[in-house]
């Protein structure tokens, strides 16, 4: 090779590995960059030979990690040398030595560029890699069409193809800009087709990267990605060569799963089977055999098969298969799979909602915690820490902090940070919390960080309940030899300001607190020194009568200290010492301290924050955004309450009927007269995403009242004789104080958002959430109102008042007055649907928090879809039903104009959401979605409804 | 994306470096001493992964491979599959043993040149390029052919290297 024969650089590399130490190294590789700085300095004598040789020099010292930051230029030279040896050499090491910002790369662009269109197939592979390695921006300026060309021309050798499709995908991943995809979609299906598995794989890395960025445009090469994997899983015509261990390639197995996670969702019926057959052909065939490589190239493809399954959400069928198979592989002997196993459980729990399966295998979780491998222990802890909830709150921190005291060092400052975060967040109650960050800093008190113990006290205080048990604990500590510093501060702290409670037990008399304190002085450093001070005065203080012993031994500390040379510490003692004197006046200056505002906890902030930094985007976060943001645009898009955005309303203004008057006279008439709901919408243009909202805002049979403009849930406010509130935001603030505390999120967004599912929070604020859990059985709906208190105070005045309007019959179950700190108290509500209606039930909520009454209003998701039930219907039931309808009100047809377009799959999806079957071919046109479900209210029974909405071009209707 | 490659010895001593991504390189110094103060005390029954994050910033994964003297590693990010990445290390160092016949770590040192060769026909730009060892070695092959057109001088045989060894 190239390096051989060159002797002056064999005998190099054999002087730096004879160096006996690093300082030695050093001189050699001194002395030899300098010989070869003079030698490229008269560079005119150079051989070629010369050149080469000193330039893999380079490399190898660069290599070392010495920084050689001379001879690029050479480096670069090389590249236009016309013989291969000097030319590989050029290209090599200019790959390496230099980054995409570096102007010697501008000299290269032509050789490049020469050597890329020229027909030397082995200069363009050489050209190629020193593109795909550091080409940047003008590289891709000047390179990005003739790559295209070498990808899908038919007379280049496959070697040649699959590192143009690499060297694309660099140029495009680093100046999307630049590199212009149009009209890719074909040619990326037309290589899909590839039988040469090399381009084949560089060809599904370039088609990963185009779909991350857009996957709309790529639909057209899903079906061939499933192809491609069942080719490669059944094993059909795959070569010797690509067969590893005797699976078919892995990795494009692996990168097509990873493809296939791009896309949101598989729609074509077909496809999506033959995709499940595969997937559950890979997670039910794969076993652990005796050979290392083999097991390891299977179990590639199994996760990943995994990690698509949990994408897909398949049928929970599917799902808990996954779980239970995570939960074999964290239990096998092989450690590579034990530590995928607890990683994928990671991310099993943030995709799907199957923590209460994940939950059984606990117990070999925490075992994993105790896994001789550092790797392995991480993980499970990461993974503990994820699954941790009220119900294993207890559990799992006692766990951890029994493993604290065992745990690696590298790993003890995260670990006791979770518990803290752990423990404040799942607190059964508060005493216990008080435990665990006192046996946390006992046991790891190098590893806890202020905040923890800041955090604490800041609990004790606000909480009277727990300041006599706090200081008790803190005693007993003190007991202890030896005890860290951070426990000294605490148990003082906590001490100065309430072991006075305590003073009739026997050992906790000012005179033995001071005693017991001022034993841990001589060990603790100037930072605790304050507090130590401050403690002593509070206990002075509470000790009435005085003792004039006490008092004269705490003077002697204050006056030594009054010249220390700390200015807190001498501040402290000289101020204490005189107020100390002042006898009674001393009572109101040291008195307790208030009570701290409440906050966001510090820890918890700390750890939100390094969630948002560490974000990536892989398929799983990348789809839980996508996820995201459709849930925004739809409920964004819906206009409040199912009224129609648009103007144009249509016939269908026509025939709306004041809601409240006419219910009130004959409520059973609505029933009566309208059996069938039907819509007939006709839409001139694909419908966007506005329609749903209009479509379930039509569904109903009845209009709000008359004025369009008047929202109806300002309507039921003046029902109920509240004052009529024009914010549609429902938050009606009571007073001028209540300003100060602000909802956190969307109101708005959560009330749809709950519109579409059954759990979720309602509403949040600095010191309250309200969460709700529905069920929903044809009329009848039974809700559960989760009031958790967040802070560490209660809450008092708790009212909770429904307004319902007139269709629904709501009973509230008794809310207490005062939720306890910290405590989540559960109120059922019991609904019943009595008729159509579109009114929204409103629930009236004030609690009072300190001197601030905080009152809301907020829109109960009792909504009209919450009374469908999906059904399917066969053809022949649906058009003769249909076509027995004849026109309004009991069918109703709307035309929407002007509308964005939407993709039918995710109009269908919408309607599935609104628990509207669609029934895919009752409809011969393909642009036409038939769905149907059933309504449910006590006068109208089960009700069929059924929906038809049609697409048109505009210009084939006009 | 696959961010870098090395190759060093159990004494901590670099035989390949390639760095996909240009900041990495930065940490190489600091990453030989951190790196193997763990890796040696690592007993034999453990997994092939290590937390690689303090050293090369945020979604960086470590697979490692040991194979008598040396050790292989590969650092990516969350867009590959972890035991992929492992069996690539497995297909680099077959395809070093079909090309070197046994290779040990001599062929390593001395070599370099080639390894780079090599490691250029499967990783490209940080990116998976080819994965049978047998495709390889045929480039590989013409490779070597090219160049012994324009210089005679074949491979460094293993006599000479092992005239080499201390």
């Amino acid at each position: 090779m190239a390096l051989s024969g060159m002797r002056g650089l064999s005998v190099f590399i054999s002087d730096v590995r004879n160096c006996q130490n690093k300082e030695q190294e050093r001189l050699r590789v001194d002395k030899e960059l300098g010989n070869v700085r003079t030698r490229f300095k008269n560079e005119k004598g150079l051989s070629p030979y010369e050149k080469k040789k000193y330039v893999w020099k380079m490399l190898y010292i660069y290599m070392l990690g010495y920084d050689v930051d001379f001879g690029h230029m050479e480096a670069v030279s090389l590249i236009s040398a016309p013989k291969y040896p000097e030319k590989q050499v050029g290209y090599i090491v200019t790959a390496c030595l230099l980054n995409e910002n570096h102007d010697f790369l501008r000299l290269a662009i032509n050789t490049v560029r020469n050597d890329i269109i020229g027909r030397n197939e082995t200069f363009q592979c050489l050209a190629l890699t020193l593109v795909g390695n550091i080409g940047g921006r003008e590289f891709a300026e000047s390179l990005a069409a003739d790559v295209q060309k070498l990808l899908i021309s038919s007379s280049c050798r496959p070697l040649v193809r699959k590192k143009a499709a690499l060297c694309l995908l660099r140029l495009y991943r680093k100046n999307p800009d630049v590199v212009n995809v149009d009209g890719w979609a074909d040619r990326m299906a037309q290589l899909l087709d590839e039988r040469d598995l090399g381009v084949l794989t560089s060809s599904m890395s370039l088609l990963v990267a185009l779909v991350s960025n857009n996957h709309e445009a790529y639909w057209s090469c899903l079906p061939k990605c499933v192809k491609t994997l069942e080719r490669l899983a059944r094993n059909q015509d795959i070569p010797q060569e690509y067969t590893y261990y005797g699976i078919p390639s892995p990795w494009l197995q692996v990168k097509t799963m990873r493809a296939l996670q791009y896309f949101p969702t598989v729609e074509d019926p077909n496809t999506r089977r033959s995709l499940f057959e595969v997937l559950q052909r890979i997670l039910m065939g794969t076993d652990v055999v005796k050979n290392v490589n083999k097991n390891n190239a299977s179990h590639a493809v199994l996760f990943e098969a995994l990690a698509l399954v949990m994408h897909l959400d398949a049928e929970k069928e599917m799902m808990s298969q996954c779980v239970a198979l995570l939960g074999k592989f964290i239990a096998v002997r092989e450690p590579n799979i034990r530590y995928l196993g607890l990683e994928n459980m990671t991310r099993m729990l943030m995709v799907t909602d199957v923590q209460d399966i994940i939950k059984r295998h606990q117990a070999q979780i925490i075992t994993s915690l105790k896994d001789p491998d550092i790797s392995i222990r991480r993980r499970a802890l990461d993974l503990l820490y994820g699954m941790c909830d009220v119900s294993n709150a207890k559990d799992i921190v006692e766990e951890l902090l029994q493993y604290l005291s065992s745990a690696d060092f590298a790993m003890r400052e995260e670990l006791s940070l979770k518990a803290a975060i752990l423990a404040e967040k799942f607190a059964p109650d508060l005493s216990w919390y008080v435990d665990v960050i006192l046996q946390l800093i006992d046991k790891a008190g190098d590893f806890v960080s202020d905040d923890i113990w800041f955090r604490v006290v800041q609990f004790v205080t606000n909480n009277e309940d727990l300041q006599s048990y706090a200081a008790a604990k803190a005693r007993e500590y003190l007991n202890k030899p030896a005890i860290h510093e951070t426990m000294v501060k605490v148990s003082a702290y906590i001490l100065g300001e309430y072991g006075h409670l305590l003073a009739r037990r026997p050992g906790y008399s000012p005179k033995e607190l001071f005693t017991i304190i001022h034993e841990k002085h001589p060990t603790v450093s100037t930072s605790t020194i304050p507090i130590l001070l401050s403690s002593y005065a509070k206990i002075l203080m509470h000790t009435q009568p005085p003792e004039p012993e006490l008092q004269n031994q705490i003077w002697t500390i204050f006056n030594k200290y009054e010249s220390c040379i700390d200015v807190e510490i001498q501040q402290r003692a000289a101020e204490y010492f005189a107020l100390s004197r002042k006898g009674a006046s001393l009572m109101d200056i040291l008195a307790e301290m208030p009570k701290f505002p409440e906050r966001q906890s510090a820890l918890i902030r700390k750890a939100e924050d390094a969630e948002v930094d560490t974000a990536e985007q892989s398929a799983i976060k990348l789809r839980a955004q996508q996820q995201m943001s459709t849930a925004l645009v739809v409920t964004d898009q819906r206009p409040p309450n199912g009224m129609p955005a648009q103007p144009s309303i249509g016939p269908l203004s026509l025939v709306k009927v004041p809601s409240e008057t006419v219910d009130s006279q004959n409520p059973g008439d609505q029933g009566l007269t309208h059996p069938n709901g039907v819509v007939y919408k006709e839409d001139p243009q694909p419908p966007s995403q506005d329609i749903i909202g209009d479509l379930l805002g039509t569904l109903s049979i009845e209009g709000p009242p008359g004025a369009v403009a008047q929202s109806p849930q300002s309507a039921t406010y003046e029902a109920e004789g509240a004052p009529s509130a024009a914010d549609a935001a429902a938050l009606v603030p009571v007073g001028e104080e209540s300003g100060s505390v602000q909802p956190i999120g969307n109101i708005n967004e959560r009330f749809y958002a709950l519109c579409l599912k059954d759990s979720g929070v309602l509403y949040e604020d600095p010191n309250i959430q309200i969460g709700i859990k529905a069920e929903w059985r044809a009329h009848q709906g039974r809700l559960v109102l989760f009031l958790g208190n967040k802070n560490t105070a209660s809450l008092g005045s708790v009212q909770a008042l429904i307004l319902p309007p007139t269709h629904l019959k709501m009973e509230l179950s008794l809310v207490p007055e005062t939720i306890p700190p910290r405590a989540q108290v559960q109120c059922p509500l019991e609904v019943m649907n009595l008729r159509p209606s579109r009114d929204v039930a409103v629930l009236d909520f004030s609690y009072k928090f300190g001197p601030t009454m905080v009152n809301v209003k907020l829109r109960l998701p009792a909504v009209l879809n919450k009374f469908l039930q999906p059904i399917t219907v066969s053809p022949e039931e649906f058009f003769p039903q249909w076509r027995s309808l004849s026109g309004p009100p009991l069918k109703l047809q709307e035309v929407v104009r002007g509308v964005r377009p939407l993709p039918l799959p995710e109009m269908a999806n919408l309607f599935n959401t609104y628990r509207l079957t669609v029934c895919p071919g009752l409809d011969p046109n393909p642009n036409n979605l038939v769905a149907s479900t059933t309504f449910y209210s006590e006068t109208t029974r089960a009700m069929l409804c059924l929906v038809s909405s049609q697409l048109f071009i505009e210009s084939s209707t006009l | 994306m696959i961010k870098a490659v090395m190759v060093m010895n159990t004494q901590g001593k670099p035989r390949l470096t390639k760095f996909y991504e240009f900041l990495v390189r930065k940490r190489q110094t600091q990453f030989s001493l951190f790196f193997f103060l763990p890796c040696l005390i690592r007993a034999e029954n453990v997994s092939n992964f290590m937390e690689a994050d303090s050293i090369f910033g945020p979604d960086s994964r470590l697979v490692y491979k040991h194979y008598a003297t040396l050790y292989f590693v590969f650092v990516f990010d969350s867009s590959e599959n972890e035991l992929a990445m492992l069996d690539l290390i497995q297909v680099f160092v077959e395809t070093l043993d079909k090309c070197f016949r046994n290779v040990c770590e001599l062929d390593i040192v001395f070599n370099y040149s080639k390894l780079h060769t090599i490691l250029d026909e499967i990783i490209f730009g940080g990116q998976v390029l080819e994965t049978s060892s047998a495709e390889v070695m045929k480039v590989v092959e013409e490779i070597s052919r090219q160049e012994s057109a324009s210089n005679s001088i074949g491979l460094v045989t293993k006599t000479v290297s092992g005239w080499r060894n201390r």
